[in-house]
């Protein structure tokens, strides 16, 4: 099966094509501003130089979130319509869990986040499974440092790991509250930081395909404005769905 | 002659996210609107008094295969039967505008059918095209949320600003009048009703109608307009909101009206044309339509007034714009990225200045 898959969710594009398990290219490219000029060429060049058309990719895969909101959305919008046009499958894998997977040994909890300033991560903790994905065992969530510190300190208590393996953006300034759980603990090289595509492909793969009108970023944060607005009133949030009419 | 019968139908699939609406639509050679689906998220944005741009992205991207899917069954066609892929890519909130340039970025790719993008405001005055056939040149009078021009089109592909406002848009202006009033987010229909049942009693300022250029203010009017309000709050004294009204639309439609009739006299186009929201409005095109039969009969252009349920933002007007560019050959590339502040190239006559 070939899986051509994306990540747009932080500053670095990554852009795999995999046959099953095997990552045939990845291209990744840093690019400050957002990502809308270079995706398209990117998945061009790809296919260019394999001789392929996007009629022949039997799936499409992308980081589903957390990560810049705009960002996820040019890459789950691009997936979205080549797979509802071409009636290709598609996959949405979770941006830390891509993460965390590039990082996984025997033994270590592998804490994959994104610094979502103030103190404040998009974050989850992933352990290895061999064959299979990586399973979460601290939800995605958007933690202060402190809140996610003591669920990984309550997680150890109960499931003592070797080490800890701090992954993605942002931790390297967390190093004097790290050193207080008196845990082992390592930061991820340079090139574990780094979402993959090609490692995407590969998480794509154990995944059952979703519908692409239902495929969605996986925010983790409401808006400001509908924070506050849930705190004036007191409404429910309600469904997104309801708030959008054809007229 | 050529003849036209046997030329080939062009047909463009459309895509408009700039704000709070999400649309698609499929035009026939730039004319004939087959399908047009609008999505709108008034009701979510009403929550906060105005369009927040997160949320708007968020909108966007939870419809944006269904319609397009949609636009194609509701004309009855399939991609194959597509020339061209529209999108607006400016101006508008960026967030927004890139879910409509990735949609169709990746239609383009996906199907190998050319790709051009389209300016929105472009968009608003081809709303006419929908409507009548436009001769040119062409003057054309822009008011909507954020824009208030008056534009120059001296062939379907090529525009100038001539006029513009200083600060606040005319819709802008009602949106902003209208929350004083504790009328819901967008208030210009409202308010336009609300006109129609009372009388100019306050006499607010015209600003700028007397000054020798193109140009609109409407700041002036909107403190003139609150600072009454105020003033009858701190006094207990209640104000007719009918008058209110009634005076607020009635200084607005006379300075646009009578800058525009001006400029029509400069410029003697063949056709005067409205576009954007504020278009829809029924004193203003009562009042253009009115003045433009007292010119004198050998400067009296032909007028297009767009369907009202054009006016407001679609992907319909955003393909016919497309299709004279389809025409003109001008096409993008997927390298085509949302311009958040593209606007419309100004006439030398306002570089000057
Ligand atoms: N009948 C009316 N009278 C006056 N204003 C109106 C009327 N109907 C709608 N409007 C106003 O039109 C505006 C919306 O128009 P439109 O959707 O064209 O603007 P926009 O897309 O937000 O801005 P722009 O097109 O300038 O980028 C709102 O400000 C609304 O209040
Ligand atoms: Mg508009």
């Amino acid at each position: 099966m070939k899986i051509l898959s994306i990540s747009t969710a932080t500053n670095q594009l990554s852009v795999a094509l995999n046959e099953d398990q095997r990552v045939i290219t990845e291209k990744n490219e840093r690019d400050e501003r957002n990502h809308s000029e270079h995706l398209d060429p990117l998945f061009q060049e790809i296919l260019t130089e394999n001789k392929l058309t996007l009629k022949e990719i039997d799936r499409f895969a992308v980081a589903i979130g957390p990560g810049s909101y705009t960002g996820l959305r040019i890459g789950v919008t691009t997936v979205k319509m080549f797979a509802s046009i071409l009636h290709k499958e598609l996959v949405g894998v979770s941006t830390l869990q891509a993460l965390a997977a590039g990082a996984l040994s025997d033994q270590d909890l592998v804490i994959a986040g994104i610094d979502a300033r103030n103190d404040n991560y998009f974050a989850g903790a992933y352990l290895d499974q061999q064959e299979q994905a990586p399973i979460c065992v601290i939800d995605d969530g958007h933690y202060h440092i402190d809140t996610l510190l003591a669920a990984i300190k309550k997680y150890y208590e109960d499931h003592p790991v070797k080490e800890l393996v701090f992954v993605g953006s942002g931790f390297e300034k967390q190093q004097k509250l790290l050193e207080q759980l008196e845990i082992p603990y390592r930061f991820g090289t340079q090139k574990q930081n780094e979402i993959h595509a090609g490692l995407i492909g590969q998480l794509a793969l154990q995944e059952k395909p979703v519908d692409a009108d239902e495929l969605l970023p996986k925010y983790l944060r409401r808006t400001q404005a509908e924070a506050d607005w849930h705190q004036k009133t007191g409404k429910p949030f309600g469904s997104d769905r309801d708030y959008v009419e054809e007229v | 002659m050529i003849n036209l019968d046997s030329k080939k139908d062009i047909r463009i699939l459309a895509y408009e996210s700039s704000c709070d609406e999400t649309s698609t639509a499929v035009v026939k050679n730039g004319r004939e609107i087959e399908s047009m689906i609008v999505a709108t998220q008034i009701k979510s944005h009403q929550r906060f008094g105005g369009v927040v741009p997160e949320v708007a992205s968020r909108h966007h991207l939870e419809v944006i295969t269904q319609i397009t899917r949609k636009a194609l069954e509701q004309a009855n066609v399939t991609w194959n039967e597509i020339d061209a892929i529209a999108v607006t890519y400016g101006p508008g909130l960026v967030g927004a505008l890139l879910i409509g340039v990735s949609a169709a970025k990746a239609a383009s790719m996906a199907t190998g059918i050319p790709l051009i993008g389209v300016d929105h405001i472009m968009g608003h005055i081809m709303a006419a095209q929908l409507t009548a056939e436009i001769a040119y040149p062409a003057l054309a009078l822009q008011v909507s949320g954020g824009h208030t021009e008056i534009v120059l089109l001296k062939d379907p592909t090529h525009f100038e600003i001539v006029g513009d406002t200083r600060d606040d848009a005319a819709g802008e202006a009602y949106d902003k009048i209208g929350r004083v009033l504790g009328v819901n987010y967008p208030a210009g229909k409202t308010i336009d009703e609300w006109a129609h049942r009372g009388n100019d009693t306050f006499h607010f300022p015209r600003a700028m109608m007397e000054d020798d250029d193109y140009d609109f203010s409407f700041s002036g009017l909107k403190s003139a307009f609150i600072n009454t309000c105020h003033h009858a709050d701190q006094i207990h004294q209640e104000l007719n909101k009918y008058d209110l009204a009634a005076s607020f639309q009635a200084a607005v439609v006379d300075v646009l009206a009578h800058k525009t009739i001006r400029a029509l006299k400069q410029y003697q186009p063949k056709t005067f044309i409205m576009g954007g929201g504020v278009a829809a409005n029924r004193g203003l095109r009562d009042r253009m339509e009115h003045e433009i039969t007292l010119l004198p009969e050998n400067i009296k252009p032909k007028v297009i007034l767009p369907d009202l349920k054009l006016c407001g933002d679609n992907a319909a007007m955003i393909g016919a714009a497309a299709y004279n560019l389809y025409q003109d050959g001008k096409f993008a590339d997927l390298t085509l990225n949302a311009d958040p502040s593209l606007e419309l190239p100004y006439a030398d006559s306002m570089l000057n200045e």
